[in-house]
C-alpha cells in the first residue's frame, strides 16, 4: 500500500526522552476503514506512538503523514483534532462538571473558534445527532446528570460518544474496556466494529478475549517498534512475542 | 443570534441580581442625596463613597472569578490590571486639577514641577479628554493581559507557574511605578483631586453619581459574565479548567479561549479601577503590591468560586469586615484575613455560596475524594514518569 | 590594717615615680639639642636640626614637624622649649619630645623659635630622611604614600636614598612608585620616565590612573604613546577588576539567594507544595537568633563570638518543628490542590507576621556581627567583606549537607521514592505520611538556618521574609523544579545578573529586568533550566 492510499502513515518514527528511547524506528500503516488492534507490554510505546500521531510529542525522526498528505508532525493537537482524529485516553477523561449531553455538546463538530462558541444555539439537526449518540452509548436516561456521577466503564462509554459526536475519520482508542463488565465489555467491542463500517479505528488493548472478539489486524509493539502483524491467531504463534508479550 | 446570547444570560437568578444592583443603584443615591439627615433611612454621607469602593471591588472579584473560577487559571496579579485602570483614570484626574495646582502649572501636574520636568511626557498627552482616559481605561490592562496571556498560553504556563509570574508580572510593575522617573508620580502616586468631568470631585452628587456608575458597571459586568458562562463558551472555559488536554484533543483552541478569558477579565478589572480611583481620591503604586492581588483571590474565595454571585458577596463581605476590624481591633486584621485564607481553603473549598447550595454534602464527598486521591496526587504537572 | 597601709605606700611609691619621670628625662641627649633649638642665629639652629635628624629617632619628626609650622616656642622665664597651639591669648602648651600637656599659658610669656625658607627645606627633607628611613616600616609606608601625594621631584634624590637600602619589598614598592610618579613630574631622560611609567602601570589602580592622565597633557611627542598605553592597560585591569568584584558581588547576593530558595526548592521541588509561607519561615530563623543573641547579651556576654553557632541548630528545630505543624495541621489536607495550598499557605505567612510583630513589635530588631563575621579585607583588587564571605562559604556547605542527605541518606532515598510514586512507597511500607511532615520540616529548618546567615546582613524586622518570597520562587522555578542543581545555577545567575545590571540600569530597574527576562523565560521553558524531559503525565 503507497503512502497516498493510507488513512495514518507511520516511517521510521524515533522519540526519545533523557536518553531512553520510547520510539525506536516505527513505522505502522492504517487503512481507510480498518480496525486494527495494537498490543503490546509495558513501555512498549503504545501511548507515546498515540501522543505521536496527535501531536503531542514530536518525533525527533520520521515521518506521521495523515490521507497521505498531511504531515502531521507540523500540526498541533487542535489542528488535528480538527482534520479528523479522535483520541479516547487510558484514562477515562470526561468533563465531570458538565452534564452528560453537554459533553457531547461540547464534541459535537462545530466551528471551534472562541465567539463562534460564544454565539453558539444548538438547532434541531445537532440536537438530533447528540440524541442518537446518546441511545448509542446507552446513557440516554441520565443525560441531564454530571459525568461525575457516571461508573468507570460509563465514562469510557461517553468518551467513545464523544469521540463520535467529533465525527473523526480515525478513532485512536487507549484501553476502552479496562474497569467493564464482561457484558459490556463485549458490546464495546460491537460498538467498535460498528464504527469501523465507516471510520478507521485504532484500538489499544491488554484485553485478549477483547481483541479476539474484535476480529482485527493485530500489531504488536516492542521496546517502542513493530514486533510482528497479521492476524490474532498468527502473532500469538509467534516466538518472538510469545518471550515478550504472551509468555509462556 | 447575539440577542439569543443575551437572553439566556438573564436567567431567574441572574435577573434578580441586575435587579437588585440597579435598584441599588437608585436607592442610595437618592435616599442620601434626598431624606433628611437623621432619618433612619437615609444613608450617611461617608457611606456612600466607602460602598461604592466595595462595589468596585466586588468587580474586581467578578473579573477574578472569570478566569480562576471558571477557567481555572489562578492569577496572583489581577491587581495589576486594576492599578492600571486606576492609573489611567488618576491621570485623567490629574490633568483636570489645571493650574489649581500647588505650583499652579496649567499643564504639568505639581510633582512634575517638583521634579523639575519641563514638559509633559508623551504617554501624558491626551489625558486631558475625558473620551481618551475612558479608552485607555479599557485599553491598557487589556493590552498587557493580551501580551501577557498570549505568550503565557501559547508556551503552555500553567497552574502554580502562571501564578508566579503573574506575581511576579505586578511585583515589576510596583518596582517600576515607585521609580519616579516613571512619570507617574513615584511613591505618592496620585492624588488632590479636584474636579471629574467638570464637576467637584468632593460634592455629595458627584459622589452619588459615582456610586450609581459603580453599581451599574458591577450589573453590566455581571451580565457579560453570565452571558459568556453560560454560553457554550462558558463550557469550553470549564472544560478547559477540568481537562485541558481533553478539550484540546477535542479540536478547541485552548490558548485563544484562555486569552479571551483573561483579557476580558483584565478589561473588567481596569474598568473597577478607574471608579475605584475617584472615589478614594488616591491611586499609588501599592496597588500593585502583591499582597493586595492574593487579597483579590481570598474575597472570590470566600463567596464562592465558580459562581458569579459569590465573588460580589464574598468582595462585600471581606471588606466591609476589614472595615471593621481596622476600626475597632486594627492589631488583629491580619490575624483574621489569614484564618480566613486557611479555613475557607480547608473547610469551604466552594466558598459559602457553594456551601449554601451544594450542601456540607459536597464537602464531604469532596474531602473523602481528596483523601483517595493522595495516592496519584502532587499533581501531574510537577513530576515526570518513565515514559510508558 | 596593714593591708591598707600597704596598698596607701604603694600608691605612694607610684606617685613619685611620676613626679620624678620629668627629671629623668632631662638627662635624654635628645632633650640637650631640643633645648638647644633657640639658641644663636638661623646658621646654628640649621646644625642643631641636623644633628636631630642625625639621631635617627622617631620622635624627633614631630620636633621638626612643630618647628616648621611654627608652633614651636621658648618659655620667657625658663627657657624652656615648648609646643604651643590653639588660638587667641592663651596657648595649651606641651613637652615636645613627651606630648606631655602642661597646661595652657599667655602668648606674652612665649617666644617663638622663628624658621626661614632655607631651615624650612632642610626641615622637610629632614623630616622625609627621618619617616622614610625610620624603624618602624609602618612609618616609612605612611611616608612613601605621603610622598606619592605630594610629588616633589626634590625629594627623588632623597627616595634613591631610601629605595636603595629598605628591605621590606611592600615598603620598598611603594617608594619605587612615589619615585615614579615624581619623576614624571621631573626633567629626567626619556628612558627613566619610560620605566616610570612601567611601575606606575605596575601599580595599576586609580591612582596611578590619574598620574598618567595628568602626565598626558604636559608630556612631550616621544613619551606620548607610551603614557596612552599605559593608560590603556591601566583601564583594562581596572575594568578587568571591577568585573571580577561585580561577579563577587553576585556571588554573595547569589548565595543569599540560594539560602532563601534553598528550602523552597524541597518543599516546592521535591514535594510540589507551594508555601507561601516559606519567607516567614526564614524570618522565625532570623528571630531566633536575635532571641538567642539577647539571652547571651543579658547573663553570658563572653559567648557572643559563639552566638550564631547556638542559634543555627536552635534555629533548624524551632522552624523545622514550625514545618512539621503547619503539614500536619494545613498542607496534608491540601496534598493535589497546589493552589488552594497557595493560599492557605499566604494565609498563615500572614498570621506569622502578625504574631512576630505583636511579639517582638514592628521595627528592626538589632542581631550583631560576631567579631569574626565583621570588618572586611583585600584581596588583589578586590574588597571582600567577611561577614559575605561567610555567608557564600555557609550557602555551599548547607546545599552539599542538603544533598548529601537527599542521596545518601534512608530519608532522603524515602523522601524520592514518595515523591515519584506514592502509593507504591506506600505499599513498600514507608510511612508516607511521616516522610511528608519529615521532608516539609527539613525544607523549613533550612529556611530557618537561612534565616540565621541573613540576619546578619539583613534588617531583622516582621517583613523580612516577604522581601525574599518572591525571589526564591524566581530561583527555584528558574532553575527548574525538583533539580537542587538548578536551584544552585538559578541562584548565581540571577546574583550574578542582577550585579551587572545594576550599574547601568540602576538597581530597581536592573531588577525589573530580571523579573521581565524570567517571566520571559518561562515562556520559552516553562519548566525552568534543568527540567526534566518525558512522557508528561496528565491526561
Amino acid at each position: 500500500m503507497g503512502r497516498q492510499e493510507t488513512l495514518l502513515y507511520l516511517d521510521g518514527v524515533s522519540v526519545s526522552f533523557d536518553g531512553f528511547k520510547a520510539i525506536n524506528n516505527l513505522s505502522l500503516i492504517v487503512g481507510h476503514n480498518e480496525l486494527q488492534a495494537i498490543i503490546g507490554p509495558n513501555g512498549a510505546g503504545k501511548t507515546t506512538m498515540m501522543d505521536i500521531i496527535t501531536g503531542k510529542t514530536r518525533p525527533d525522526e520520521g515521518d506521521v503523514y495523515f490521507s497521505g498528505t498531511v504531515d502531521l508532525t507540523k500540526l498541533d493537537e487542535a489542528a488535528i483534532a480538527e482534520l479528523g482524529i479522535g483520541r479516547k485516553f487510558q484514562k477515562p477523561t470526561v468533563f465531570e462538571s458538565h452534564t452528560i449531553r453537554d459533553n457531547l455538546e461540547l464534541a459535537l463538530k462545530k466551528p471551534r473558534d472562541v465567539f463562534s462558541a460564544w454565539f453558539y444555539q444548538p438547532d434541531d439537526k445537532d440536537t438530533a445527532r447528540i440524541d442518537e449518540i446518546l441511545d448509542m452509548v446507552r446513557l440516554t436516561a441520565r443525560a441531564q446528570e454530571l459525568a461525575a456521577n457516571l461508573s468507570h466503564g460509563q465514562k469510557q462509554w461517553l468518551e467513545i460518544g464523544m469521540l463520535l459526536a467529533q465525527d473523526p475519520q480515525l478513532l485512536l482508542v487507549d484501553e476502552p474496556v479496562a474497569g467493564m463488565t464482561d457484558a459490556e465489555t463485549v458490546e464495546t467491542a460491537k460498538l467498535l466494529k460498528d464504527i469501523a463500517t465507516t471510520r478507521s479505528v485504532v484500538v489499544v488493548e491488554h484485553d485478549m478475549s477483547f481483541i479476539r472478539d474484535l476480529a482485527a489486524r493485530v500489531t504488536v509493539l516492542a521496546e517502542g517498534s513493530v514486533l510482528a502483524q497479521g492476524s490474532l491467531d498468527h502473532v500469538s504463534a509467534d516466538p518472538r512475542v510469545i518471550e515478550s508479550y504472551l509468555g509462556r | 443570534m447575539i440577542t439569543q446570547t443575551l437572553i439566556r444570560a438573564l436567567d431567574r437568578k441572574a435577573l434578580f441580581v441586575v435587579a437588585l444592583l440597579l435598584f441599588i443603584a437608585v436607592a442610595v443615591p437618592v435616599s442620601n442625596l434626598y431624606l433628611p439627615e437623621g432619618h433612619p433611612l437615609r444613608v450617611p454621607d461617608h457611606f456612600v463613597p466607602l460602598f461604592g469602593k466595595y462595589l468596585t471591588y466586588a468587580m474586581l472579584a467578578l473579573a477574578l472569578d472569570l478566569v480562576w473560577g471558571y477557567c481555572g487559571i489562578l492569577s496572583l496579579g489581577h491587581g495589576a490590571f486594576f492599578a492600571l485602570g486606576g492609573y489611567a483614570m488618576g491621570m485623567y484626574l490629574m490633568r483636570q486639577i489645571g493650574d489649581r495646582g500647588v505650583y499652579a502649572n496649567p499643564v504639568l501636574p505639581d510633582f512634575m514641577v517638583f521634579l523639575n520636568w519641563k514638559e509633559l511626557p508623551w504617554f501624558w498627552h491626551g489625558f486631558d479628554m475625558f473620551w481618551f482616559a475612558a479608552l485607555m481605561v479599557v485599553a491598557v490592562p487589556g493590552l498587557l493581559a493580551f501580551v501577557f496571556g498570549w505568550l503565557a498560553f501559547r508556551s503552555r504556563v500553567t497552574g502554580v507557574y502562571l501564578s508566579i509570574i503573574s506575581q511576579a508580572m505586578t511585583y515589576a510593575l510596583l518596582l517600576a511605578f515607585f521609580r519616579n522617573d516613571m512619570g507617574f508620580g513615584g511613591n505618592n502616586g496620585l492624588t488632590d483631586f479636584k474636579d471629574i468631568l467638570g464637576t467637584p470631585i468632593q460634592s455629595g452628587t458627584t459622589r452619588a453619581v459615582l456610586f450609581a456608575a459603580s453599581a451599574i458597571a458591577l450589573a453590566l459586568a455581571f451580565l457579560v459574565c453570565s452571558a459568556i458562562v453560560r454560553s457554550k463558551l462558558g463550557k469550553v472555559l470549564v472544560a478547559v479548567r477540568d481537562a485541558e488536554s481533553r478539550t484540546r484533543f477535542l479540536g478547541y483552541r485552548v490558548d485563544n479561549y484562555k486569552l479571551f478569558a483573561f483579557t476580558a477579565s483584565a478589561i473588567i478589572a481596569g474598568i473597577a479601577g478607574a471608579l475605584y480611583v475617584p472615589q478614594v481620591g488616591i491611586i499609588n503604586p501599592g496597588e500593585f503590591a502583591p499582597a493586595n492581588s492574593i487579597e483579590i483571590v481570598i474575597w472570590t474565595a470566600v463567596g464562592g468560586r465558580g459562581t458569579l454571585i459569590g465573588p460580589i458577596i464574598g468582595a462585600v463581605l471581606v471588606n466591609a469586615g476589614k472595615s471593621w476590624f481596622t476600626g475597632v481591633l486594627p492589631e488583629f486584621w491580619l490575624f483574621a484575613l489569614g484564618g480566613l485564607f486557611v479555613a475557607v481553603t480547608i473547610l469551604l473549598p466552594k466558598g459559602i455560596v457553594g456551601a449554601f447550595t451544594g450542601g456540607w454534602s459536597a464537602l464531604k464527598a469532596r474531602r473523602a475524594s481528596a483523601r483517595a486521591e493522595e495516592g496519584t496526587n502532587l499533581s501531574g504537572d510537577l513530576k515526570t514518569s518513565p515514559a510508558e | 590594717m596593714s593591708v591598707i597601709r600597704l596598698v596607701i605606700s604603694m600608691i605612694a611609691t607610684l606617685l613619685l615615680l611620676a613626679a620624678t619621670a620629668p627629671s629623668m628625662a632631662q638627662t635624654d641627649p635628645l632633650q640637650t639639642l631640643v633645648q638647644a633649638l633657640p639658641k644663636g642665629g638661623y646658621a646654628e639652629r640649621e646644625k642643631v636640626i641636623l644633628d636631630l635628624a642625625g639621631t635617627g629617632d622617631p620622635r624627633v619628626a614631630d620636633v621638626l614637624g612643630a618647628l616648621g609650622k611654627g608652633d614651636l616656642y621658648t618659655l620667657k622665664d625658663s627657657g624652656t622649649v615648648i609646643v604651643a597651639t590653639g588660638r587667641g591669648n592663651s596657648l595649651e602648651t606641651a613637652d615636645p619630645l613627651t606630648g606631655k600637656a602642661l597646661g595652657a599659658v599667655d602668648k606674652s610669656g612665649l617666644d617663638k623659635i622663628r624658621v626661614n625658607n632655607r631651615l624650612r627645606r632642610a626641615i622637610d627633607s629632614a623630616v622625609g630622611q627621618l619617616t622614610l628611613m625610620g624603624k618602624d616600616p609602618a612609618t616609612r609606608l605612611a611616608a612613601a604614600q605621603s610622598m606619592l601625594k605630594t610629588t616633589d621631584p626634590a625629594a627623588i634624590g632623597m627616595l634613591d636614598t631610601a629605595i636603595a637600602q629598605e628591605d621590606d619589598a611592600r615598603v620598598k614598592t611603594a617608594m619605587e612608585q612615589a619615585r615614579a610618579a615624581a619623576l614624571l613630574k621631573s626633567d629626567a631622560a626619556l628612558e627613566n620616565k619610560i620605566a616610570a611609567i612601567d611601575t606606575l602601570i605596575a601599580k595599576g589602580d586609580r591612582e596611578a590612573l590619574a598620574f598618567l592622565t595628568g602626565a598626558r597633557s604636559g608630556a612631550s611627542a616621544d613619551l606620548l604613546p607610551a603614557i596612552e598605553s599605559g593608560i590603556k592597560s591601566i583601564e583594562d585591569k581596572l575594568a578587568f577588576w571591577s568585573a571580577l568584584q561585580n561577579v563577587w558581588y553576585g556571588l554573595s547576593l547569589g548565595s543569599v539567594l540560594l539560602l532563601a530558595a534553598i528550602g523552597l526548592a524541597i518543599t516546592f521541588g521535591v514535594m510540589g507544595v507551594i508555601n507561601m509561607a516559606h519567607g516567614e519561615i526564614v524570618m522565625l530563623g532570623a528571630y531566633t537568633t536575635f532571641v538567642v543573641q539577647e539571652v547571651i547579651r543579658n547573663n553570658f556576654p563572653g559567648l557572643f563570638d559563639y552566638s550564631l553557632a547556638i542559634a543555627l541548630p536552635l534555629a533548624f528545630l524551632v522552624t523545622g518543628a514550625v514545618g512539621v505543624a503547619i503539614e500536619r495541621g494545613i498542607i496534608r489536607w491540601l496534598y493535589g490542590r497546589p493552589l488552594e495550598t497557595l493560599l492557605a499557605t499566604w494565609g498563615l505567612s500572614l498570621i506569622l507576621q502578625q504574631t512576630v510583630r505583636t511579639i517582638f513589635g514592628p521595627n528592626n530588631r538589632e542581631v550583631g556581627n560576631p567579631s569574626w563575621m565583621s570588618g572586611a579585607f583585600d584581596l588583589w583588587g578586590l574588597s571582600i567583606t567577611w561577614n559575605r564571605l561567610w555567608i557564600v562559604i555557609f550557602a555551599m556547605i548547607v546545599f552539599a549537607v542538603l544533598l548529601a542527605v537527599l542521596n545518601r541518606t534512608p530519608l532522603g532515598l524515602q523522601m524520592r521514592a514518595v515523591t515519584q510514586n506514592r502509593r507504591m512507597a506506600s505499599s513498600m511500607g514507608i510511612r508516607t505520611p511521616w516522610v511528608d511532615a519529615l521532608t516539609f520540616g527539613l525544607g523549613s529548618g533550612i529556611a530557618g538556618i537561612a534565616g540565621v546567615a541573613l540576619s546578619q546582613i539583613d534588617n531583622v524586622s516582621p517583613n523580612l521574609g516577604q522581601s525574599y518570597i518572591i525571589d526564591s520562587f524566581m530561583v527555584v522555578v528558574f532553575g527548574g523544579v525538583g533539580n537542587l542543581w538548578g536551584t544552585l545555577v538559578g541562584a548565581l545567575t540571577l546574583g550574578i545578573a542582577n550585579k551587572f545590571l545594576e550599574p547601568y540600569a540602576g538597581a530597581v530597574l536592573g531588577k525589573i529586568l530580571i523579573l521581565v527576562f524570567i517571566i520571559l523565560f518561562i515562556q520559552r521553558r516553562p519548566r525552568g533550566l534543568f527540567a526534566l524531559k518525558g512522557r508528561a503525565v496528565d491526561a
